[in-house]
């Protein structure tokens, strides 16, 4: 059992990179990520009603505000920035640019990390599926439409690469 | 922000166990923290010594066993929405896990978690309480078994002992026939609190009703059987007029309250309703 | 789904305007690379906190932060006590700093509490845990005093004082015509209350920012914004010279309103500037519930006469709104629901008599459609109840008194620009297809909403902007112009006009924008005003810039000027396009014959001098955007569940100039207006706020949208840019009243009060069987 000032050293791979840093029992991995330069993870409401702080956690969409530093020690994280860059664009950040499903951005990296999760489990969605997987996400601006369209683009795109590949 | 408190992360369930024993009732177990993290963050709760369940993966399996359809405890929400054998031996809870709260939360949100939290709107409940489930418990004295009906006394009130965990959830494998329907209803379609929800179980055979379950949430100050209504159906053949009646008996049978989500007349009232529709969806077949 | 419908000739070949071009900031959202005001960090930066009232309504008797002070790594706490007595204020944001209400609000309360949550005193610390936890050690001794939680109360002789000697915040009438005489005339007369409530706008990203004193003495702030001008009321607070505050406003991350009065800027400000140390400040989401002004919650009494032909004779509104414990922008609110009453219809006998009153209760303040949407669920729900006592269709009955070019509105403006109410009323109709199948339980309904609703500012706040444009050697582009980006594009908009203006791909201009210092003022983003404004600045600037260069051009290639053309990085002669050269090449050669490249415009919109006190009568604002929407739901009348099947949107935006983010203009709006007709309401239990996160403040999920579509008409009469008009705010107007209609139409019977909840719809088909059961021609409100 550890006291209320006890920290210790947290080693997590984020984006393929490997980060050690200090954590409390307290902090959670939101905090972790933040105040070690991951700030495209946002915070929105610190109590996972809207997802602004997604990001997939060995291969899960898990929101980093509810998930506890010392919890996700040792795991796997990919945030909107690992995911794709300019220079490497995902197909998901290709087609949000691309059908103005990108209004003030800010729920933006929270639902691309849920809509990633999404296409890795099922390259095909429906409507349905994507309301499911998009079902922990708020977003104001937009109304969700292009968000919808968007999500089919890519994995349009990411049915024919893979056709092409095969 | 959270406050600060003592974590400790056992990695097998005895060590889990012995840290609880030793602990004395001032370890408190916690699993997906969807619901501790937010308590802990608005002052709800007031900290203090926590054990985190996260390691326990030996608690999280969706099996079958001698004729019962056994859940572990640490099984996340998205694991019964995932699992193609929930969806065809238990839709009812398949349907509950869907409309619970939202992907993330999902992935995190465990059944045991649901269950111990003790709010009468906690959605899995219905639905487990329709199946008859019985909840297995370890503590350092062994284990025990308790149907669920006993294990939820009142508002955010368990009957899980100190020094216990849930370890599983098991229920029959339905028979041939048996109906399984869940309904939530709530302000918005995604992610939200139920102002009611509820879970109807039934075998039918040629319109007679030959096994029936009711379970209400959010209507009262814990998940509740309609067992007057149930008793009214049992053995009968099954008409419109009856499941009337026995609608009006299940919403008798519950007590909700005025709150900033609806009020104790319109919950009466939708209570009746989704009874009343899941029976009949249950007598369509 | 967006369809663009143009009418009208166009004016000019747009080669980029009108295009669905890429928006500038979008890639870097999607790629994470975008900061936010809460993203920044500086060495040595303190972290604040705010402490808060815990009750509504108190006197204070005695605030003691000794302890707090005391505690280590604790680097500055303030109270009121600590300041001097200057009060800030809160109106009328805008470029001139003119004030013409008494709207001042003490930065911490002082001697009084007058809201939930006021905040009373300023911490800064080494860590966010320290300054909370100085936080809880600030020690209040508060004495009762009685607070008044409903305007109609706070209205009644006796009640409790919020502030000053009157609870009345602003009343306006609007007398025009005869209504005595129109009400004799009418053949039918029909009257109804509404009801619309408190709203929170919700943007996803909580206030924040970062303030820091630099070696030349400036106050800088970096912060998420939609007015940069409020550095004035901070420098005067403060005592500071107006030239030594610099606002930054970062992409912000929604605003929508509820970050157009001083959000944290005057709280950072205080804390950077006695502490000499950079100092951040993020909101947390109930913190933000709380210190942001909401929607006005109004109650709309309509009475309206009406010809058997369905011609409005007479009109009377009496309209009461909750303007909280400080005034803010309250009498503007009340104003453009005042003017808005009537809708977009032609009515000579009009009687609007209009009161915002103080109360206990939160504040309130600017939220998309200011007044005028909650005035349309009102205007809308009583035609369609007009359209159902005449035997009528909704949209014939609206034909019949559509508002036409060159009519006079309620206070007897002309309305100059095209009215196509009527085009987009059909257009939203037609795009909702053939109808669901109901059943004896599942009720389908439609419902059809028009609106006139205001671009552009009040005419006597003199609203100007200005921008900068110049083309650099490269013949790469620059506009500089403080306009705030809240996410509607704003920035990018800027851009495409200077490269449409100058024939410069989009790709090689860049905006630099939201900085009170280092760019030429532009005002609010807000009214729907930022394209028009700004937008007509950078194009008057561009154009300057693009004059210059076809001077030299037409002396270097021997024709006039307007036989030139600048497009696709060239200049070229129109009748002879292989004699040119590219932009780059033309901007070298001008730099080099010392050709002025670049221009500073400003842009005024038309003034007025403001209305007549006894009649309401005058020309209020620039122009108006006209539209509608249309809707499809699905009412369970057992449950009393909505669900909205389709949601179409068709308006006339004059010219777009990114039809793509037109249309999530108009698919945005779609669910945030459905949000406020079904499930959106903040509660306040004698001021005490029950709703404080997105737990209990439902806004519509992925779960919840409807099949959604976006029509786009271009009469190109509008005053922006290209014959823009407005559309932020009037995407957003109809939305709640078609759904309202939408609902009524499905059951047979209104709900007159939003939210309509699950519970208001039984309680409305429970009120109607008593009514068939007793009286069936009665009608009730």
């Amino acid at each position: 059992m550890t006291n209320v000032d006890a920290s210790k050293i947290i080693k997590l791979t984020i984006n393929g990179a490997g980060l050690e840093a200090l954590a409390g029992p307290h902090h959670t991995l939101l905090e972790l990520l933040r105040n070690n330069g991951y700030v495209e993870v946002k915070c929105g409401c610190e109590k996972g009603d809207c997802g602004a702080c997604a990001v997939l956690l060995d291969g899960e969409a898990v929101d980093a505000c509810l998930t506890l530093a010392w919890i996700a020690d040792g795991g796997d994280v990919w945030t909107v920035k690992g995911i794709g860059t300019e220079s490497k664009p995902h197909p998901l950040q290709k087609a949000f640019i691309e059908e103005g499903s990108v209004q003030c951005g800010y729920c933006i990296p929270g639902v691309i990390v849920a809509a990633k999760a999404l296409l890795d489990r099922n390259p095909d969605p429906s409507d349905a599926d994507i309301r499911v997987a998009l079902s922990g996400n708020l977003c104001r601006c937009t109304g969700y439409t292009r968000i919808f369209s968007a999500i089919h683009k890519a994995a349009e795109e990411m049915r024919r690469e893979a056709l092409t590949h095969a | 922000m959270l406050p600060r408190f003592e974590l400790c992360q056992p990695r097998t369930l005895p060590e889990a166990l012995g840290l609880l024993s030793e602990a004395n009732g001032s370890l408190r177990p916690f699993a997906g923290g969807t619901n501790l993290i937010p308590d802990l963050r608005s002052g709800r709760d007031r900290g203090g010594k926590f054990m985190a369940l996260a390691k326990l993966d030996d608690l999280r399996f969706i099996r079958s066993a001698d004729g019962c359809v056994e859940i572990g405890g640490r099984t996340t929400v998205n694991d019964l929405l995932h699992s193609s054998d929930i969806e065809r031996d238990a839709p009812a809870l398949h349907a509950s896990a869907r409309a619970f709260a939202g992907h993330m939360v999902r992935n995190a949100a465990t059944v045991a978690g649901n269950i111990c939290y003790g709010s009468p709107s906690a959605d899995l409940l219905p639905p487990l309480l329709s199946l008859d489930a019985d909840v297995m418990l370890a503590g350092a004295a062994g284990t025990r078994t308790t149907p669920l009906a006993s294990f939820n006394l009142g508002y955010k009130k368990t009957a899980l002992k100190p020094g216990e965990l849930v370890t599983k959830l098991s229920w029959p494998h339905p028979k041939a026939g048996m109906v399984q329907l869940f309904y939530k209803l709530g302000l918005r379609k995604g992610d939200a609190i139920s102002v009611a929800n509820a879970a109807v179980t039934m075998a039918l055979q040629d319109r007679v009703c030959r096994h029936v379950r009711i379970a209400m949430g959010s209507v009262a100050a814990t998940v509740v059987r309609a067992e007057a209504a149930e008793k009214l159906l049992l053995g009968r053949e099954l008409n419109d007029c009856l499941i009337s009646e026995a609608a009006d008996l299940a919403a008798a049978a519950s007590s909700p309250i005025d709150d900033l989500r609806a009020s104790r007349e319109y919950r009466l009232h939708v209570t009746r309703v989704v009874v009343k529709r899941l029976l009949c969806q249950a007598m369509g077949g | 789904m967006l369809e663009t419908l143009a009418g009208g000739a166009p004016n000019v070949q747009l080669w980029q305007v009108g295009k669905p071009l890429i928006r500038k900031d979008a890639p870097n959202k999607a790629y994470g690379n975008t900061l936010y005001a809460g993203d920044l960090m500086m060495p040595g930066m303190l972290h604040a906190k705010v402490f808060r009232a815990d009750r509504p309504s108190a006197k204070i008797v005695r605030v003691d932060a000794t302890k707090a002070r005391a505690l280590a790594g604790v680097r500055c706490v303030l109270t009121a006590w600590d300041l001097p007595d200057r009060l800030v204020v809160t109106d009328i944001p805008g470029q001139t700093g003119g004030k013409t209400k008494n709207t001042a609000q003490p930065i911490l309360a002082k001697e009084r509490v007058r809201f939930f949550n006021e905040p009373i005193a300023l911490i800064a610390a080494d860590t966010e845990e320290i300054a909370a936890a100085a936080r809880d050690l600030i020690e209040v001794e508060y004495a009762p005093l009685p607070g008044v939680f409903d305007p109609v109360e706070a209205l009644r002789s006796g009640a409790p004082q919020v502030d000053g000697d009157a609870n009345v915040v602003a009343a306006y009438r609007i007398r025009k015509g005869d209504v005595a005489r129109g009400f004799a005339e009418a053949d039918v007369i029909v009257e109804n209350r509404f009801r619309t409530q408190v709203q929170e706008q919700a943007f996803l990203e909580p206030e924040a920012g970062l303030a820091w004193m630099d070696d030349k003495d400036v106050l800088n702030i970096k912060v998420s914004t939609q007015v940069v001008e409020h550095f004035r009321a901070i420098a005067d607070a403060i005592g500071i010279p107006h030239n030594r505050v610099h606002v930054e406003a970062m992409y912000v991350g929604g605003g929508f309103g509820g970050k157009e009065g001083l959000t944290i800027e005057m709280m950072l400000a205080l804390l950077a500037y006695h502490t000499r140390r950079p100092v951040r400040l993020i909101l947390t989401r109930e913190e933000s519930f709380v210190n942001h002004g909401n929607r006005h919650p109004f109650t709309l009494e309509y009475r309206t006469g009406v010809k058997k032909d369905g011609k409005i004779t007479a009109l009377e509104v009496r309209l009461t709104a909750d303007s909280g414990a400080y005034s803010k922008l309250s009498p503007y609110v009340l104003l453009y629901a005042t003017v808005g009453a009537p809708g977009p219809y032609r009515v000579d006998n009009l009687k609007v008599d209009s009161v915002v009153a103080a109360t206990n209760n939160l504040s309130t303040c600017a939220f998309r459609g200011f007044g005028t949407m909650q005035a349309c669920v009102a205007y809308e729900g009583q035609m369609d109840e007009i359209a159902k006592r005449l035997g009528m269709s909704p949209l014939e009955l609206r034909r019949r008194n559509f508002i036409q070019t060159g009519d006079k509105n309620a206070t007897g403006q002309t309305i100059e620009s095209a009215v196509w109410s009527e085009q987009c009323a059909v257009q939203a109709l037609k795009a909702l297809g053939e109808p669901a199948r109901g059943d004896d339980v599942i009720k389908i309904g439609r419902g059809l909403a028009c609106y006139q609703q205001s671009y552009g500012r009040i005419r006597w706040f003199k609203d100007s902007s200005e921008a900068w444009v110049g083309i650099e050697v490269d013949g790469t582009v620059i506009v500089r112009c403080a306009v705030t980006d809240i996410g509607a594009g704003q920035s990018s908009s800027l851009a495409q006009i200077a490269a449409e203006v100058l024939g410069v791909p989009m790709e090689k201009v860049v905006t630099y924008f939201g900085d009170c210092t280092l760019n030429p003022l532009a005002g609010t983003s807000s009214a729907s005003r930022a394209l028009y404004m700004s937008g007509n600045a950078t194009k008057l600037a561009a154009t300057k810039v693009r004059a210059n260069l076809l001077e030299w051009a037409a002396k270097h290639f021997a024709v006039s000027p307007d036989e030139l053309q600048l497009a696709d990085f060239r200049v070229f002669v129109v009748d002879d396009p292989s004699r040119g050269m590219p932009i780059d090449e033309l901007a070298r050669e001008c730099a080099a014959d010392g050709v002025h490249r670049h221009h500073l415009a400003m842009f005024r919109a038309p003034t007025s001098e403001g209305l007549d006190p006894e009649t309401g009568q005058g020309d209020v604002f620039p122009d108006f955007t006209f539209g509608a929407h249309a809707c499809e739901v699905a009412v369970d009348t057992e449950t009393g569940e909505v669900t909205v099947l389709k949601s179409v949107g068709a308006h006339d935006v004059g010219q777009s100039l990114n039809p793509q983010s037109v249309a999530g203009q108009i698919e945005g709006s779609a669910l945030m207006g459905q949000g406020f007709a079904l499930c959106e309401e903040i509660v306040q239990h004698n001021g005490v706020l029950v709703t404080p996160s997105f737990s209990e403040y439902l806004i519509p999920t992925a779960e919840d949208v409807p099949d959604t579509k976006a029509i786009i008409l271009e009469s190109r009469s509008g005053l922006g840019p290209f014959g823009a008009k407005g559309m932020g705010e009037p995407a957003f107007a109809p939305v709640a009243a078609s759904i309202a209609n939408a609902v009524a139409d499905a059951l047979g019977v209104r709900v007159f009060e939003l939210p309509i909840t699950p519970e208001r719809v039984i309680n409305a088909l429970v009120r109607k069987e008593a009514n068939t059961a007793n009286a069936p021609a009665s009608q009730s409100a």
